[in-house]
């Protein structure tokens, strides 16, 4: 288990480190810390406001960044291997080849992982910023001080940020399955890409799969079957936006989430290894 | 002690998709590898070199057959573990340096600390990779610099096998010359080599046995002295006999039956005479 652990570690360490050397994920970290760090000069309304503008922007830089880097790194995960060859000299040695598909997916989520942090202290530096910005205009009225340190510094905002991270490692399971198929970086790009945008309408389609009875016809039951029952549902991860909105949400339903994601994953990585294993390489 | 490498009947076809048939790789193929033995796997493009040597390793599974690594199962750890690869044209992940590629590979067969970092310094030195060339980036690296680095990358896990899939395709002959001496530096401590080519004067100077392999299937097999020696002539080369010597000599031979087939100076192998030509530090 110990040596399994150790060629898993050396796949990921390796893929994560392709990813670093390359320009395009840096280009994109800077894109993100700009944006951030930008989106405090673009609020003039009420503080409450200026606060839920930032954290709009905030947190929809942090998940588009995360799914451009969660679809760049999966063109490079296997089908890029197979490519360039690199593949071979991988798999003649003792490595099984679920290690080798975990330990890419360990690698593309520490990429991401390490992104996230990074941009996410940014993001807090940034509401430190406004907040003492905003408490200086204020003149330091006890109330006021009060409600902005409540906006500027409120928990919720890493149950936000949690499940940011859980969206993005399922996508990064959905990329990894489909590298295990594919012989092109275009297809696990344009797959993945298309699992997410139809995970936003899983929960429409279950329903009237659900609904639909026996009245409706066979292929399209068929195909609202395979859709609620094969596609993650992103539309749970709309609690995101609850919490950007100020609303409150459980962390029991958080936590639902986060345990739906890692399943999904869970389940993926295990499709995945069982399709790699029988493919000639 | 078991063979080295063994297969028995080993087949594969491959679909080509879309109800558009398959195609016979590889038909019917027995091998046996001893070990310490240089074996040539010899055979013009698409005669089922690669592919054999891709069951071997487990990279394919066999349509039918069996093939075996030091008495395991092939594709299995186990056997996984004995052997070392180098494909046909290498592309290794040019983000890593020469050392980088080589404790990668080292990690990848459970090395770790100390050991493989005295082990990726004595490989980079025994391809002639250390110091400030091993820690460049391989997208710098000459043809023959990479196909050293994927040797030594090969070699990592001390390997009772090392499996060579056309290892001097696209390198010069000064790079061919330094992989053969590596061949036969490997073949002098113990190791089996096992490698596939085309170039047919390359196999000549290395390999102990040869199977030639055409379409899959295997047309001959043996050691290279019983192959290449026409037994039915005789040759001999002299120097230092006269003018008049040399016509006493052709009566002689008449007069006793033999027919001279050939005759005049030697001539020196190409490679051998492009090796000659290169000053003296460059040379392998």
């Amino acid at each position: 288990m110990r040596e399994s652990w150790r060629r898993i570690r050396a796949v990921a360490a390796n893929t994560f480190l392709e990813a670093v050397r390359q320009k395009v994920f840096a280009v994109l970290l800077l894109f993100a810390v700009v944006l951030l760090g930008g989106a405090n000069y673009f609020a003039e309304f009420s503080f409450q406001e200026q606060f839920k503008f930032l954290k709009d922007l905030g947190y929809a830089t942090i998940s588009l960044t995360g799914l451009l880097v969660g679809l760049l790194g999966a063109a490079q995960l296997i089908p890029a291997e197979i490519e360039r060859r690199t593949i071979l000299t991988a798999l003649c040695r003792p490595l099984r080849r679920w290690e080798f598909v975990a330990g890419k997916y360990l690698g593309l989520v520490s990429l991401l992982g390490v992104m996230l942090a990074i941009m996410g202290t940014v993001f807090w530096f940034v509401l430190r910023w406004k907040e003492a910005q905003l408490i200086g205009v204020e003149g330091g009225e006890a109330a006021a001080v009060q409600a902005i340190q409540a906006e500027a510094r409120d928990p919720r905002l890493w149950q936000a940020f949690a499940l940011i991270a859980a969206k993005l490692f399922v996508v990064c399971g959905l990329a990894v399955f489909f590298s295990t198929l594919a012989t092109s970086t275009t297809f696990v790009v344009a797959m993945t890409l298309m699992v997410y945008l139809i995970g936003h309408l899983q929960s429409v389609a279950r329903e009237q799969w659900l609904e639909s009875g026996e009245k409706a016809n066979w292929l399209l039951q068929a195909f609202l079957a395979g859709v609620a029952l094969t596609v993650p549902d992103f539309t749970l991860y709309a609690l995101i936006d609850e919490i950007v909105a100020g609303n409150v949400v459980r962390w029991r339903s958080t936590l639902e989430v986060l345990a739906y994601s890692a399943a999904y994953v869970g389940v993926l990585l295990a499709a995945a290894a069982w399709l790699f294993e029988a493919r000639d390489l | 002690m078991s063979p080295a490498v063994v297969t028995q009947q080993l087949r594969k076809e491959f679909s080509l998709g879309w109800g558009r048939g398959r195609v016979l790789a590889v038909e019917g193929l027995d091998l046996e590898v001893r070990r310490g033995e240089v074996f040539g796997l010899l055979g013009p493009n698409g005669s089922g070199k690669s592919t054999a040597m891709k069951m071997i390793l487990g990279l394919l599974r066999p349509t039918s057959g069996r093939a075996e690594v030091c008495g395991c199962r092939a594709g299995t750890l186990a056997a996984r573990r004995q052997i070392g690869f180098l494909p046909e044209n290498p592309y290794f992940p040019a983000f890593l340096c020469g050392a980088e590629l080589v404790r990668y590979y080292g990690r990848l067969s459970g090395m770790g600390g100390k050991k493989l970092e005295e082990r990726v310094e004595e490989l980079l030195s025994l391809v002639r990779l250390e110091g400030e060339a091993g820690r460049r980036p391989l997208r710098t690296y000459s043809k023959g610099m990479v196909q050293r680095a994927g040797l030594a990358g090969a070699l990592v896990s001390d390997p009772e096998i090392v499996m060579l899939d056309e290892p001097t395709a696209g390198v010069d002959p000064a790079g061919s010359r330094e992989i053969r001496d590596l061949i036969l530096e490997l073949k002098r401590r113990g190791k089996t080599v096992i490698f596939s080519s085309h170039l047919l004067e390359q196999v000549e100077d290395v390999a102990d046995r040869v199977s030639i392999l055409h379409r899959g299937q295997k047309l001959r097999e043996g050691r290279l002295e019983d192959l290449l020696t026409q037994t039915a002539e005789w040759q001999v080369r002299v120097r230092g006999l006269s003018e008049a010597h040399r016509r006493d000599l052709h009566g002689w031979l008449a007069q006793h039956g033999g027919e001279v087939l050939e005759e005049g100076s030697p001539r020196e192998r190409l490679e051998d005479y492009f090796l000659r030509s290169l000053p003296e530090k460059e040379r392998p």
